[in-house]
């Protein structure tokens, strides 16, 4: 059986290593990928939805509707956590009645929370601030330099989770607002389908975007605010995906 | 010499992600899975694609392997054979 695996391993590696060798050079312009659609991207992308970073292009006007249901998806792993059965994980070898989370030892009693040290939290207090300042600044140039809602919402959720681990999740709730809550992780979602009607009633068609020069503020507008909806719901989504593994 | 850095992180990524599998302490494998995630995202930067570096880094290295850990502080730490 572990030959027969060996041998299935070499086989499927071989064959892959064939492929790669008849692969075209990287950044070769004659390369498939690069004479299709993407010509197109590249050529005209700019001037059609006057985004200078294309990858943002892509992902919200050529490929907006994938987008969105990407946003869907995120939201739906939320919802699938969410609807696990809270409290203690299932242990059928401890009986006791110690909180969870509460170690990461192998056997033996339970041990409380592991205190932070000094040095991790002051890092965090740190470092926080510029993490967030970066986060910011990836949204809001999303469309111009590398960065954008996904990546935003990536380190603020990060950091929210990093700040929760050095000051409790207490502490690190208040960062989202209770009221707000069920509202602010479904804020991806309902932020590209409110843009993307927005856009319908512009255009005439869903997730359209006004494509002459004189809305530029307004297609612009309509982006960041595409953004920050990815960028706070995503962040959001994180947080709870956290607190909801964690308590 | 660009070509023979990202082999060589390349070679360390196949490496990293055997050691990863092998591991029997699941809090090793995670912090080597992270490890792993940050090589990834200098070959992502070094290739040219700087908006999937940023997200590697914060969402691979980042809060994956929070979810990871407080898994294992679930669950068990050491894998059973």
């Amino acid at each position: 059986m572990r030959w027969l695996g060996l041998a299935l391993v070499v086989v499927a590696a071989a064959t892959l290593m064939l492929g790669v060798a008849d692969l075209p050079p990287h950044g070769a312009p004659d390369a498939p990928v690069h004479t299709h659609v993407g010509a197109r991207y590249l050529e005209r992308g700019v001037a059609e939805t006057g985004m200078r970073n294309l990858v943002t292009a892509v992902l919200l006007v050529y490929r907006g509707f994938d987008t969105f249901l990407e946003v869907v998806v995120i939201f739906s792993a939320l919802v699938a956590v969410v609807a696990l059965p809270r409290g203690r994980a299932a242990r059928p070898d401890d009986g006791d009645d110690r909180p969870p989370a509460a170690s990461l030892t192998a056997e033996g009693p339970a041990q409380q929370l592991v205190s932070v040290s000094p040095v991790v939290a002051f890092v965090v207090q740190l470092l926080g601030p510029f993490i967030a300042v970066f986060a910011l600044a990836s949204l809001y140039r999303g469309h111009v330099s590398p960065g954008g809602g996904f990546q935003s919402a990536a380190i603020f959720g990060a950091l929210f989770i990093a700040i929760a681990l050095v000051q409790g999740r207490e502490r690190a709730a208040l960062l989202v607002p209770r009221g707000a809550r069920v509202w602010l992780q479904a804020l991806g979602p309902l932020s590209f389908a409110l843009i993307g009607t927005v856009g319908w009633i512009l255009t005439g068609a869903f997730l359209g975007y006004p494509a002459d020069a004189a809305a530029y503020a307004l297609r612009e507008a309509m982006v960041v605010a595409v953004e920050v909806g990815i960028a706070v719901g995503g962040a959001v989504i994180l947080a709870q995906l956290f607190m909801a593994m964690e308590g | 010499m660009s070509q023979l850095f990202d082999a060589l992180l390349l070679l360390l990524l196949i490496s990293t992600a055997i050691t990863v599998v092998r591991a029997t302490d699941l809090v090793a494998a995670v912090v080597k899975f992270g490890l792993y995630s940050l090589m990834m995202c200098v070959l992502w930067q070094h290739r040219g694609a700087p908006d999937v570096a940023i997200a590697e880094a914060a969402v691979g290295a980042g809060v994956t392997s929070v979810l990871f850990l407080l898994t294992v502080a679930r669950t068990t730490r050491v894998e059973k054979p």
